[in-house]
């Protein structure tokens, strides 16, 4: 695989961003990633804005064409696509608990989660401890065929470890490397990898 | 059974109240609605003792096994039933117990006790052989999945226990132990287990509590409200949690457990057929719903159980509410006399007011109005605005200062740019936990979900109105009205407490000195929470910016400001007090370790 190749699916996957953020989750230093996004511009292949990069309509396309090459190896693999095939069902988990931190059960109505029931905040980043550990083989399955998915175990760990100690914006904010984020920047880089569907 | 005699297990009834150390939180609860003389099924505790005396030597000693199956055979006289055998199976659940509630300690096992044997005892005993199966299956499910650690595992309901045991044993390498006391001992062993586990020992060392302390495990006997039609299962609320009002609300299911309800299976009755059908049970419900909530000095959210026209209380805790709700509670509990006013603003957060005050829909709006979607309310709120139905052009649009409606089959992450830009969102496809639902709620949009296949095409370009709430899309822009807070009632009460309370003033803009204040919409930085404190420092008072905010607030306590300026006024006293007291908290707290 190429690192042009990395650097653009890194882009694919945070859409809109700058080198360093791209460099935290492909793993590749963030001056290399810029002097790649550099050369892809010039050929017309990303565009610049403000700070960030994003993918021009025909990189976009020639880098899917790309997919089924590049992971050939993965996307042929028993044990790969067995350990996927755990991760959708605890994604499936992951989504509901999402769903259960956002709202709030008020006498059988569901209501914005306020979060000022903080043991009931607790209890659900409790869960989302569980589900980690849960998730945490899988992962490490996966990342047996695909080394670089262990960066997002250790971003995972991260978002968790600041969600436990109090800073709950950690769950599930999307303008940060919260949890969530990860999760599904994760999700995005799998289903592109092994060529899948998102199941909504 | 005289539980002095023991060194490691103590049954609960109500005669005295053992320390909560020893005990743990939850029993402790048990026993203290046990002295209150409330129903509650019997229970015994191992306590945090035992726990210690396993984490050092790393096994049970033949004492604790033997004062267990003592505890056993208490709850077996109580009940009248038998552990594991018999014609009346006695089933109990196991839940952990630290003194202080910590994350990562075992969750509960429910129907411990169920075997091929009992299971076919309690088919005979409620006639419904179909419960007793899940009975069982809910038992291995909790079983296999707290216990034995085992990964992604679903039994199926057409199974039986021996074919749910070959799962387990492929998942695990091992079958479940075969007898009820071993079982018991297991899960018993998992509690105790779980006080080391990585959440745990990082929460106690996040917090500073003792890695000594230990968890205590509770056992209690389970009942069942489908052994007849005089057996049920209901939640209750010693308050409307929706509205606030001083009544209790309830729902009850005759012939069910509890699972039953929040499943969602089974449209539960109103308390009055419970009135009916147990007459003395509800008597008995509605005289302890009194109690807790006077004993515990809030309103409670009760999940009781009525085994054969005896009512059983199964937990008791504050209840969530509503935002509206938590404000109308407040105030009439303190004007009871029940709670302090200081105790009244301090269960109101800021947030909940400012969602009182959101923009809505003006009255009668909605009556007339064409409706040409809807779908699932997935966050609430009112967003008007032109209709796209790409997120390009969502952000190019909104780029130049348009309200637009994003409008989408469903969202991915290739979205996000989109819904940032957006004033709500529809979708056609998805349900509550689908990305679009996920992320406005994140981002506090308005946003509908599932307005089914095609139906959102044809709305390209025009104007509508989205109520996340309804889940409906209007055709148009309805007015949409912002609650103003001096006008309400209890909003102005509460004004009026926390103005009393709060060290720093808050002024309307309309009322605001003009003089020895900054404004910061004026000066660079402004915005920037970070530089709050530099910018306001000296000042007597603020604007603009950043100041109205919470952390605003909290800056300029910080800064020892006389006053800000914002609207609404009543979010930011409460969050100046809130910011106050945990301040002072604070400092009590440095005193005590200065002078120790």
């Amino acid at each position: 695989m190429s690192d042009m190749h990395l650097a653009l699916h890194g882009l694919a996957i945070k859409k809109h961003a700058s080198p360093k953020d791209i460099a935290e989750i492909v793993g590749m230093d963030a001056e290399r990633v810029a002097s790649l996004l550099a050369e892809a511009e010039s050929r017309g292949r990303v565009a610049r804005a403000g700070g960030k990069f994003v993918l021009t309509a025909p990189a976009q396309v020639a880098l899917r064409s790309e997919y089924s090459r590049v992971y050939a190896e993965q996307r042929s693999s028993a044990a790969m696509n067995a350990a996927y095939d755990d991760f959708e069902k605890v994604n499936v988990w992951l989504k509901q608990l999402i769903t259960d931190w956002q709202t709030m059960d008020v006498g059988g109505e569901k209501l914005p989660n306020d979060h000022s029931n903080k043991e009931g905040d607790e209890k659900i980043i409790d869960r989302l401890g569980d589900l980690h550990e849960r998730s945490e083989p899988i992962l490490k399955r996966m990342a047996a065929s695909l080394p670089r998915l262990g960066i997002y175990l250790q971003m995972l760990t991260a978002a968790l470890e600041r969600a436990e100690d109090g800073a709950i914006e950690w769950v599930s904010d999307v303008r940060i490397a919260s949890y969530h984020t990860v999760w599904f920047e994760m999700h995005e880089d799998l289903l592109r990898a092994l060529g899948r569907e998102r199941v909504e | 059974m005289g539980s002095n005699r023991h060194r490691w297990v103590i049954s609960l009834d109500g005669s005295v109240l053992p320390d909560r150390s020893l005990i743990g939180g939850k029993a402790w609860s048990i026993a203290r609605m046990m002295s209150l003389g409330l129903p509650v099924p019997p229970a015994f505790v191992v306590t945090t003792e035992a726990c210690k005396a396993f984490l050092a030597d790393g096994a049970f000693s033949t004492e604790l096994e033997a004062e267990i199956s003592d505890g056993i055979a208490g709850l077996e006289k109580l009940t009248g039933r038998s552990f594991g055998k018999g014609d009346r199976p006695l089933l109990v659940s196991v839940r952990s117990g630290a003194p202080v509630s910590m994350p990562g300690m075992m969750d509960t096992i429910l129907n411990l006790g169920i075997t091929a044997d009992t299971e076919r005892a309690l088919v005979v005993e409620c006639g419904d052989p179909a419960f007793a199966r899940d009975v069982h299956r809910r038992f291995f499910d909790l079983f296999a999945h707290i216990v034995l650690k085992a990964g992604v595992e679903n039994f199926s309901k057409e199974g039986n226990a021996e074919s749910w045991n070959r799962q387990v044993a492929v998942a695990t390498g091992s079958p479940l132990p075969c007898t009820a006391p071993e079982r018991l001992l297991a899960a018993v062993r998992a509690v105790f287990d779980s006080w080391n586990s990585r959440r745990a020992k990082r929460y106690r060392e996040h917090h500073s509590i003792p890695h000594d302390l230990g968890t205590a495990v509770t056992v209690q006997a389970m009942v069942f409200g489908n052994l007849d039609d005089r057996s049920g299962t209901g939640v209750l609320f010693s308050r409307n949690p929706s509205t606030g009002d001083r009544k209790p609300f309830g729902e009850y299911l005759a012939r069910a457990q509890g699972e039953d309800i929040v499943s969602g299976k089974f449209t539960p009755d109103t308390l009055d057929t419970m009135k009916t059908s147990v007459p003395a049970a509800y008597e008995a419900l509605m005289a302890s719903s009194a109690m807790l909530e006077r004993e515990n000095g809030d309103v409670q959210d009760i999940e009781f159980t009525v085994q054969k026209g005896e009512l059983f209380l199964l937990q008791s805790r504050s209840a969530k509410r509503a935002p509206a709700a938590a404000i109308r509670i407040a105030i009439d509990m303190a004007r009871e006399g029940a709670i302090s006013e200081e105790t009244a603003l301090d269960r109101i957060t800021p947030e909940q007011v400012r969602l009182i005050l959101a923009p809505r829909l003006a009255d009668g709006q909605s009556d007339n109005a064409k409706v040409i979607a809807c779908g699932e309310g997935a966050c609430p709120g009112v967003g008007r605005g032109i209709v796209v139905t790409s997120s390009d052009e969502a952000e190019a649009r909104a780029s130049t200062g348009e309200a637009v409606i994003l409008a989408r089959p469903t969202t991915s992450p290739d979205d996000v740019h989109g819904m940032l830009a957006a004033k709500a969102i529809i979708t056609e496809a998805g349900g509550s936990t689908s990305h679009a639902a996920v992320v406005s709620r994140a981002l506090g949009l308005p946003c509908v979900v599932g307005c089914g296949s095609g139906s959102l095409e044809f709305l390209s370009g025009r104007i509508v109105t989205v109520d996340g709430a309804l889940g409906r899309i209007f055709e148009g822009a309805l007015d949409v009205v912002t609650p103003d807070e001096t006008s309400d009632e209890r909003l102005t009460v509460l004004t009026r407490w926390a103005k009393a309370r709060s060290r720093l003033i808050v002024h309307l803009p309309s009322e605001a000195p003009s003089e020895d204040l900054i404004d910061l919409n004026t000066v660079e930085g402004g915005e920037d929470l970070k530089r709050l404190p530099g910018l306001i420092r000296g000042y007597r008072g603020a604007r603009g910016g950043a100041i109205a905010s919470d952390e605003g607030i909290r800056a300029a306590l910080q800064e020892k400001l006389e006053f800000v300026v914002g609207e609404p006024v009543l979010p930011l006293l409460i969050a100046a007090i809130r910011s106050q007291t945990k301040k002072a908290a604070g400092e009590m707290l440095a005193a005590e370790t200065a002078s120790s």
